[in-house]
């Protein structure tokens, strides 16, 4: 990175680091990338239970970013725009695979799977409070992957990522009672999954 | 099943509203209403969980977007960079001297990054060229966005001033026409 590139300046709001994006600014555009590639990938990952397809998602997505980007009228709306297109993309490979019936339903199949990526119980931590901590996880992890896709992607982008109702409902094409409503189900189904798990 | 949660417990309170305030104190309803105590005991569970997970996929270093993929990303967008158009600045007898509007407005940028209280933007440059007078004249549209609690007309009177200076400073012509428009205030 050009230290003398202004784009780089961590007080730059993102709106302007997005309009000079949409000039064709490399620095600027890299700004974004490293804002976004890890808060999408978790979100993929989450989403796909695959490491390398979820690196893929969040590659295509901000390919595609960069080349949609002119068209993207508002500034502001940058987040919201680039969590629906990796949201997108997360769904249309769970349809594909779907289609091709492959999704993985066996539990211990799905507990090998988690087991590759993400469940660390914290360093230096009591170990029966970290033991519970890591049976809590995954049991969330375990019954997450139950869900409905569209399901968990709400979950996802409300609880873990925050992103508002309106916006929700804007990437999965529902309006945001109906978010409320599919959040509310993903939640009692996670809550007998887990009585279940424990 | 209904569309909606319209799941309600015998004391009228939504399981909604009770998972909205999970992260706050109990309300003094439901410090004396079992239901709702049962119902906040029964999810607080999964609010720990969740709150645990995010935390660690946050943490956790593997959680992440490998280098190499950074790496492809950047790689195709320096590829297919946008080839922004040429602006003749001079023309000799032993050839001519361009600038790309690329390069043109990172002179800008660079200059408005002077001012406090102003982000640049959009940068869009046209010149006019009349080859019989030798001359060339710059129009340059600026979009910026600006703190909300500066005093507007001076800082932009001030940016283009420092713009007037960096152009013939950085590549030798007058700034011409400098347009600038304030799309938005960056802090509220």
């Amino acid at each position: 990175m050009n230290d003398s590139n202004p784009a780089c300046d961590a007080d730059t709001d993102e709106g302007s680091i997005v309009a000079r994006a949409q000039d064709g600014d490399l620095a600027a555009f890299e700004h974004l990338v490293h804002t976004y590639q890890d808060r999408l990938f978790r979100l993929a990952y989450r989403m796909l239970n695959d490491r390398t397809d979820a690196e893929d998602v969040v590659q295509e997505t901000l390919t595609a970013s960069w080349r949609a980007l002119p068209m993207l009228s508002d500034v502001k709306a940058f987040g919201g725009w680039i969590y629906r297109l990796a949201t997108n993309k997360c769904l249309d490979l769970l349809r594909k695979r779907s289609a091709r019936a492959e999704t993985i339903t066996d539990p211990a199949e799905i507990h090998s799977t988690l087991d590759d990526g993400a469940t660390r119980a914290p360093l230096e931590a009591d170990p029966v409070a970290s033991a519970e901590w890591a049976a809590q996880q995954d049991g969330l992890t375990t019954v997450l992957n139950t869900l409905p896709a569209v399901q968990r992607a709400c979950w996802l982008l409300r609880e873990i990522h925050g992103r508002s109702y309106a916006e929700i409902g804007v990437t999965l094409k529902i309006n945001p009672t109906t978010v409320r409503g599919t959040l509310a189900r993903a939640r009692r189904r996670i809550a007998e999954g887990m009585s279940q798990w424990r | 099943m209904a569309l909606e949660d319209t799941r309600r417990l015998g004391c009228g309170r939504s399981i909604d509203q009770i998972w909205a305030g999970m992260d706050q104190p109990p309300t003094s309803h439901e410090e004396d209403c079992e239901l709702c105590q049962a119902a906040k005991a029964r999810m607080q569970k999964i609010k720990e969980a969740t709150v645990a997970l995010r935390e660690s996929d946050l943490h956790n270093p593997e959680m992440t977007l490998p280098a190499e993929r950074t790496n492809s990303i950047m790689a195709l967008a320096r590829a297919e960079a946008r080839r922004s158009k040429r602006l003749v600045l001079r023309g000799t007898e032993y050839g001519t001297v361009e600038i790309s509007e690329q390069a043109l407005s990172s002179l800008i940028r660079l200059a408005a990054a002077a001012i406090p209280g102003i982000h640049s933007r959009r940068c869009r440059i046209e010149v006019q060229s009349d080859a019989e007078m030798g001359s060339t004249h710059l129009t340059i549209n600026l979009r910026v966005a600006t703190a909300s609690g500066i005093d507007i007309p001076a800082t932009v009177e001030g940016l283009r001033q420092k713009i007037n200076k960096a152009i013939p400073a950085g590549v030798g012509i007058d700034a011409g026409t400098v347009n600038i428009t304030v799309e938005d205030l960056y802090d509220v």
